[in-house]
């Protein structure tokens, strides 16, 4: 069930009245915690045993945590026991492989079944909410949830539940404990939310695909043109993609009073892959500072330090993404740019000398060259579009202009939402007329869409 | 951290400051009167949309028209095509591609022959090439809502029964044609795969006129395809301009194909018949009787001619049963018939579809039967 499919059309106009009707009370999160597992359950039923256990061994370890003296203990038992629920069903299949190469190529004649499980749709993100929960509790950064349906509702909370934003307890929780509060602003920033997500994903992200997955798949069959513009296309389609679904996420939250945090700020435009990092994933980004880069030892210990902390960080953010060696070397690529460009970026030169169009067309340019990592389906796929781009010549790459003018469009946008001429985007008249061309292409010309969102695998 | 640190930073920050968390990356930023306004003007726009269209868009049937088949997926047309037929012509002549005429010219169909009979334009032919009779229900009760009071000439095709698949008993999955017509929840049709998405868009657009004129846009000016696939076709050219408020004419092409199936080499066959208490097209297409009846139509039903000489073994014998069970069903109910004996062998180009004599001959025999003469032609004169 999808943000943008009718079938949660459909489900959102049963649960939303009632949510209204019974928001103020003591059916509010009981209703909640019903809608928002059955939204779970309609991807999987199983599924439930995992979210259910994970929610109640988090909850319990924080109160046994609360009465006991051994802290850490209780810590280790959240971290070990989510990690292990997210090794078990993600990463099974990638270690048993790689298990199996390694002994293939000792010639040792002896193979580890696959475990073939499926991956639970979203548990990459309510586990790593979850997580921060008992982290933050044991930091003492916010109190014990006392109720169980509260402390499940902020695990599964449907809106985020599928590909996040990762909630921190302190901002969701205390809002699951105010006295709901729906106002007539409320509803419409939500609407707003939900229409430019819908865009974005329907119009954008899914017309990309259809020129990015034809050269991906095969992309021995493309030369240099097609494959740069592709891997450009996507840089854009994965940035619909997500940022579409986030959008509809938060408008959605939105409508039913919560606020969900701000998850990606025009990335396109960074001057600095550090920016860029503030500013893509903006949740999940923030989790690993927090919970991993930071507890390293961040950049507290010294240079080497800090850039061993910042490559540890990124490669494990890559790999968070997936089961993959590209992931890892998505990830790797980052960190080593990053790395490369961290002490530039601090020089004055940088800051004051270099265009900052120069800069935000650097840091697309490498970011989109990392992206090659990302959407290959292999390591060899990866260095076959590499090769070619450098290789394989010039042919016409028969890219859609329509395409290339609707994300020119965007990006246009974008710079001027981040200059002096702000202000004429925030007229009335060209913010309603902006929602009007949206909604006239999304009835008329946009297609029929159930296509699944690019996160939806992690 | 002791355990009073703990609780003391547990205080500071539960419940949290109350910055506020921001909006969005955008200034894509509705009040309530701003989302009003866009509402009605959205509303309008697409209330009114398809009616300006309509007179924008030139649709001037000439004598002896049909749907052209490229358009045979455009229901919003079929639609305007209906309510022209209705104030034009006395009978409309429904069916699938036996009446619209597959293996003959426009100038050759049955609807052409009747009105040659009659000696004016009477007879509109409103078959659908490639429409089955659960599509056709679908058809005439979603998008033919203009048809009533007058005389329907409603063709059967029994090739629709020749298996468990052409009647969409099949259990494993079939694609056929004109999916969105077919019921997309109750009653099942075993065949029918889609996702419940992709139902309750077919739902959604017969019910929403905007929606069905956007689908007439796509597959009118945009070869079928949604715009974004047609650009990925089409990569340099402006899509507006595809857009040329003229109608595709219907494209005979297929000209080398208008042979009997003797000529073909088409051997016999010994169909699968299924049973008339089952069929799945039977049980629609009495549907579609009772609902132009209901729609105060003078409907008159033809079945076949088929193509007996193509069938071999026990195929003929069971054929034969089946055909007159219809004719029992419809004398029950009061339903004028023609039950069309098998033309020659040679007539036919394939197992039910005539060549343009068959056509002729046919008209004839319509004119000839007593049934067809008070049914139809005497309320076509008065």
């Amino acid at each position: 069930m999808l943000f943008h499919t009718w079938p949660f059309a459909l489900f959102f106009i049963i649960v939303y009245p009632a949510y209204l009707a019974l928001k103020n009370t003591r059916l509010r999160f009981p209703w909640l915690l019903a809608s928002s597992y059955f939204f779970y359950a309609c991807f999987n039923p199983l599924y439930l045993i995992i979210i259910s256990y994970s929610t109640l061994v988090d909850f319990i370890v924080v109160m046994r945590m609360e009465k006991s003296t051994r802290r850490k203990m209780w810590l280790s038992i959240s971290i070990v026991n989510n990690l292990a629920l997210l090794g078990f069903f993600k990463y099974g299949g990638f270690v048993t492989d790689n298990i199996n190469l390694l002994l293939s190529s000792l010639k040792i004649p002896y193979a580890i079944a696959s475990p073939g499980i499926l991956l639970p749709v979203g548990i990459s993100f309510y586990i790593f909410q979850s997580m921060s929960y008992t982290i933050d509790y044991y930091r003492g950064n916010i109190a014990r949830e006392t109720s169980l349906i509260k402390y499940a509702t902020f695990v599964s909370l449907f809106p985020r539940l599928m590909m996040g934003p990762i909630e921190r307890a302190k901002n969701l929780l205390p809002q699951l404990h105010k006295p709901a509060k729906v106002s007539l602003q409320d509803v419409t920033d939500g609407i707003s939310l939900f229409i430019v997500g819908f865009f974005k994903k329907v119009a954008l992200a899914d017309y990309l695909a259809m020129y990015v997955d034809k050269v991906y798949d095969a992309p021995e069959q493309f030369h240099a043109p097609a494959l740069i513009l592709a891997t450009f296309l996507f840089s854009w389609q994965i940035y619909f993609d997500f940022s579409g679904y986030t959008d509809m996420a938060r408008g959605i939250a939105r409508m039913m009073g919560f606020r969900l945090m701000l998850n990606f700020n025009n990335p396109y435009l960074a001057t600095g892959l550090g920016d860029f990092w503030s500013r893509w994933h903006i949740s999940l980004s923030s989790w690993f500072r927090d919970y991993v880069y930071i507890p390293l030892g961040g950049n507290r210990k010294g240079k080497f330090n800090t850039y061993r902390n910042m490559f540890l960080t990124l490669v494990i953010s890559g790999l968070w993404h997936g089961a993959a060696w590209t992931f890892v070397i998505w990830g790797a690529v980052h960190a080593l740019g990053y790395s490369c460009t961290r002490e530039l970026e601090r020089t004055s030169f940088y800051k004051e000398r270099v265009p900052k169009i120069a800069k935000q067309l650097f840091v697309f340019t490498f970011v989109g060259f990392a992206w090659i990592f990302f959407r290959a389906d292999t390591i060899n796929d990866a260095g076959v579009i590499l090769a070619r781009i450098f290789t394989s010549g010039l042919q016409n790459p028969y890219c859609p202009l329509l395409a290339l003018v609707l994300i020119i469009a965007v990006w246009l946008y974008q710079f001027a939402y981040e200059s002096r001429i702000r202000s004429i985007l925030e007229l009335r008249f060209v913010r309603v007329g902006i929602v009007l061309l949206i909604v006239f292409y999304l009835v008329i010309f946009a297609p029929t869409s159930d296509k699944a969102f690019i996160y939806l695998q992690f | 951290m002791n355990e009073s640190g703990i609780l003391e930073n547990q205080k500071k920050s539960y419940p949290p400051a109350k910055s506020e968390v921001a909006f969005s990356s955008n200034c894509v930023r509705l009040a309530g009167y701003d989302l009003i306004f866009v509402s009605i003007v959205a509303l309008v726009i697409f209330c009114f949309g398809p009616g300006f269209w309509q007179r924008l868009e030139k649709f001037e049937p000439e004598s002896d028209f049909r749907l052209p088949y490229e358009l045979s997926n455009d229901y919003w047309l079929y639609s305007r095509y209906c309510r022209w037929a209705v104030s034009k012509c006395e009978t409309l002549v429904i069916g699938d591609s036996v009446i619209w005429g597959h293996y003959v010219s426009q100038d050759n169909t049955l609807s052409h022959y009747l009105n040659q009979m009659i000696g004016r334009d009477g007879f509109a032919n409103l078959g659908v090439d490639g429409i089955h009779p659960v599509a056709l229900s679908g058809l005439l009760k979603y998008y033919g809502r203009d048809i009533s009071g007058r005389n329907i000439v409603l063709h059967f095709n029994p090739l629709w029964m020749s298996s468990s698949k052409q009647d969409l008993q099949s259990t494993k999955e079939f694609p056929f044609n004109h999916p969105k017509l077919a019921p997309q929840f109750f009653p099942k049709i075993p065949c029918y795969r889609q996702t419940y998405s992709g139902r309750f868009s077919a739902v959604t657009e017969r019910y929403v006129p905007v929606l069905n004129w956007a689908s007439h846009l796509k597959i009118t000016y945009f070869d079928n395809m949604d715009i974004p696939t047609w650009t990925l076709q089409h990569p340099f050219k402006n899509p507006a301009r595809a857009v040329t408020l003229e109608l595709p004419a219907t494209s005979e092409d297929n000209q080398n194909e208008y042979v009997s199936w003797i000529e073909k080499g088409t051997p016999q066959n010994d169909f699968p018949w299924v049973k008339l208490e089952t069929s799945i097209q039977w049980k629609f297409f009495r549907k579609s009787v009772e609902l132009l009846t209901e729609r105060g139509n003078n409907v008159f039903v033809l079945v076949g001619p088929f193509n007996e000489h193509m069938l071999k073994g026990r195929s003929i014998e069971i054929y034969r049963q089946i055909k007159s069970e219809i004719a029992l069903w419809l004398k029950q109910n009061n339903i004028a018939c023609y039950m069309a004996p098998a033309l020659p062998s040679e007539l036919y180009a394939d197992a039910s579809h005539p060549l343009d004599k068959g056509y002729a001959m046919l008209a004839k025999q319509l004119f000839e039967s007593e049934s067809f003469i008070s049914r139809i032609l005497d309320s076509s004169s008065n």
